[in-house]
């Protein structure tokens, strides 16, 4: 980025997303940006309404109300198989692997079909997808069937297939769910790794300790509506959220932990 | 497993038994050449549903369509004093792949059942145009210029040339991006668009290859047969005898349709030696037990590890 221009280089801009499903507003007019190669991390409690921001980014919902804009085109506008040749890629909450093929299959379907997929020969999409595996940790399975796997290796799986498409962005629904602490460390790991290569992040999550270490700006969701955004330290202060998703227990440790550190900082 | 193409001894296997059936026509005996270029036939017309049916996880129950499509092609151009098989044959893949776009594009961009039912419905319409269209003789069908009995084995060699086109073909789709598109949509529709898979461009494109293989066979058989009409192309067995013989074989595998082909003609040849009045009872009674015990197919016991106990607990008959 040349000096002169803005600093601020928005990749994505949501404003004000309404999705309806019947009678039930899943979202409500809620808006943020995200900047390039930042990592942003979308919280709420359950049924707050991420899911639905994950289909409506990546294509596979259209909004009732406003819109998404990717680099200056409307997602709504773009076929949903279209969506990850612009640069979106996502993984699942509830994992989708092909179950018949075998997990270096898997991903090479992504590195065929993916952005770059169409200068890609099958042959070269097996080798891009040995690279993969080798940087999720799968290489040890490549050539079981994708039904045989472990919980975390399935994630790792999905991360994989979505990594597969050369994604510019990448929307993580999930990915840490149901995994020991010794895995959520290891993914963490890779997740900053690709965002070091590049690629920007929107981390869909429960686990609090992950979100808030990886992400440079939170956003919040409760019952559909931004609730609050910010860095991780000024959600986490923000009563609303307290309020709504994190309880006054994890709050009050918070407060104290920034107590004690901030006589520190201001020193 | 040999992932997407199945098992590979079992490919080799098709191989040399193709091979093997080159020397058929040696024999001199018309109705052992003639039973084996049935089976070829049907073998071709297995692959072409296996395609869209094994590979791509649409079961078309109209497949009938693009054989009879394929052998008036043959007999229009016969009308037109033009007998070359050089000719028929790509003329009537042509026909067939465009007329499977053409219907494809509207049907199959809807998901599940739909597709099945529209099939029925074409194949069922497409077959009473054809009884009533007198450009095509009508009811009373069209009779073809034959090659003359010192060059009978012409058809034979044809129709083996069809079979292992159909075979080679799948062998080299399966293990293209194509194949991989295809098994996506299959397994997880959802996933495979996300991964940017147009489903209904690869969709179409499955069933107008499988299009094509029918209606090479097709354009073979017309001549082969000497005389075509809608009761005899558009005949329910060509319909279902493929699918059954890519069910039996193994779907979604390169193997799997020439083993049921074989396989289920030779059930069907035994059973008609023994019960000559029976035999149909008992060839349905075959087909029900192998939906019920071999949903999968043969290529899935060669491929299964775990022996019978994991064949009897995969077994969705048994768990109520």
């Amino acid at each position: 980025m040349t000096a002169g221009q803005s600093s601020r280089d928005v990749v994505l801009r949501v404003e004000n997303v309404g999705m309806r499903f019947g009678g039930l507003w899943a979202l409500s007019e809620v808006s943020f940006e995200v900047e390039r190669g930042t990592v942003l991390g979308l919280i709420g409690p359950n049924g707050s309404g991420k899911t639905t921001m994950m289909n409506i980014v990546s294509g596979v919902y259209k909004p009732t109300t406003g819109q998404v804009t990717y680099k200056n085109r409307r997602i709504a506008d773009v076929p949903t198989h279209d969506v990850c040749h612009l640069g979106i890629a996502r993984t699942f909450q509830v994992v989708k692997p092909f179950a018949s093929l075998t997990v270096r299959e898997n991903v090479a379907v992504g590195a065929m079909y993916g952005r770059l997929g169409g200068k890609r020969s099958s042959k070269q999409a097996f080798e891009r997808t040995d690279e993969l595996l080798d940087l999720v940790g799968l290489a040890r399975v490549a050539s079981r069937p994708a039904s045989d796997l472990t919980i975390p290796d399935r994630k790792r799986l999905e991360v994989a297939k979505a990594l597969a498409l050369d994604p510019e962005l990448l929307l993580l629904d999930e990915v840490m769910a149901g995994l020991n602490n010794s895995e959520v460390d290891e993914a963490l790991q890779l997740l900053r790794t690709v965002n070091e290569r590049g690629v920007t992040l929107i981390v869909v999550e429960h686990l609090m300790k992950a979100i808030m270490s990886i992400s440079e700006t939170v956003v919040v969701l409760a019952e559909g509506k931004k609730i609050a955004e910010g860095t991780p330290l000024e959600v986490t202060s923000s009563p609303q959220v307290i309020e709504a998703y994190l309880g006054a227990r994890f709050a009050k440790r918070q407060l104290e932990e920034r107590e004690k550190a901030a006589p520190e900082t201001s020193a | 497993m040999g992932g997407i193409t199945g098992n590979r001894y079992a490919i080799g296997l098709v191989l040399f038994a193709m091979v093997a059936l080159l020397g058929v026509p040696a024999l001199h005996n018309d109705y052992i050449t003639l039973t084996f270029r049935n089976i070829l036939m049907f073998a071709a017309m297995s692959y072409g549903w296996n395609m869209i049916g094994g590979y791509t996880g649409y079961v078309s129950f109209g497949n009938v369509v693009f054989f009879g499509m394929g052998a008036y092609c043959s007999a229009a151009l016969s009308g037109h004093g033009i007998d070359n098989l050089v000719a028929a044959v790509p003329l009537a893949m042509l026909v067939c792949a465009s007329f499977a776009v053409v219907v494809g594009i509207p049907v199959l961009r809807l998901r599940g059942h739909y597709f099945g039912i529209a099939t029925l419905g074409v194949s069922l319409a497409v077959a009473d145009l054809v009884n009533n269209l007198d450009v095509l003789g009508g009811s009373s069908g069209l009779v073809l210029k034959q090659a003359d009995q010192a060059h009978f084995w012409i058809y034979y060699y044809a129709m083996w040339l069809v079979a292992i086109g159909c075979i080679l073909g799948t062998y080299a789709i399966a293990r293209s991006k194509l194949g991989y598109a295809f098994v996506a949509i299959r397994e997880n529709e959802d996933a495979a668009q996300v991964l940017g898979i147009s489903p209904t461009r690869y969709k179409v494109t499955a069933w107008a290859l499988g299009a094509m293989m029918a209606g090479a066979a097709g354009a073979v058989y017309a001549p082969a047969n000497g005389f075509i009409d809608p009761s005899i192309t558009f005949a329910i067995d060509n319909n279902v005898f493929p699918i059954v013989m890519a069910i039996l074989g193994g779907m979604g595998t390169v193997a799997g349709p020439f083993i049921g082909a074989l396989l289920l003609a030779g059930i069907n040849e035994f059973l008609q030696q023994k019960f000559l009045q029976a035999h149909t009872i008992f060839f349905g009674a075959t087909i029900v037990l192998v939906v019920v015990f071999l949903p999968r197919g043969l290529m899935y016991l060669v491929g299964l590890r775990g022996g019978v106990r994991r064949w009897f607990a995969d077994l969705r008959v048994f768990r109520v």
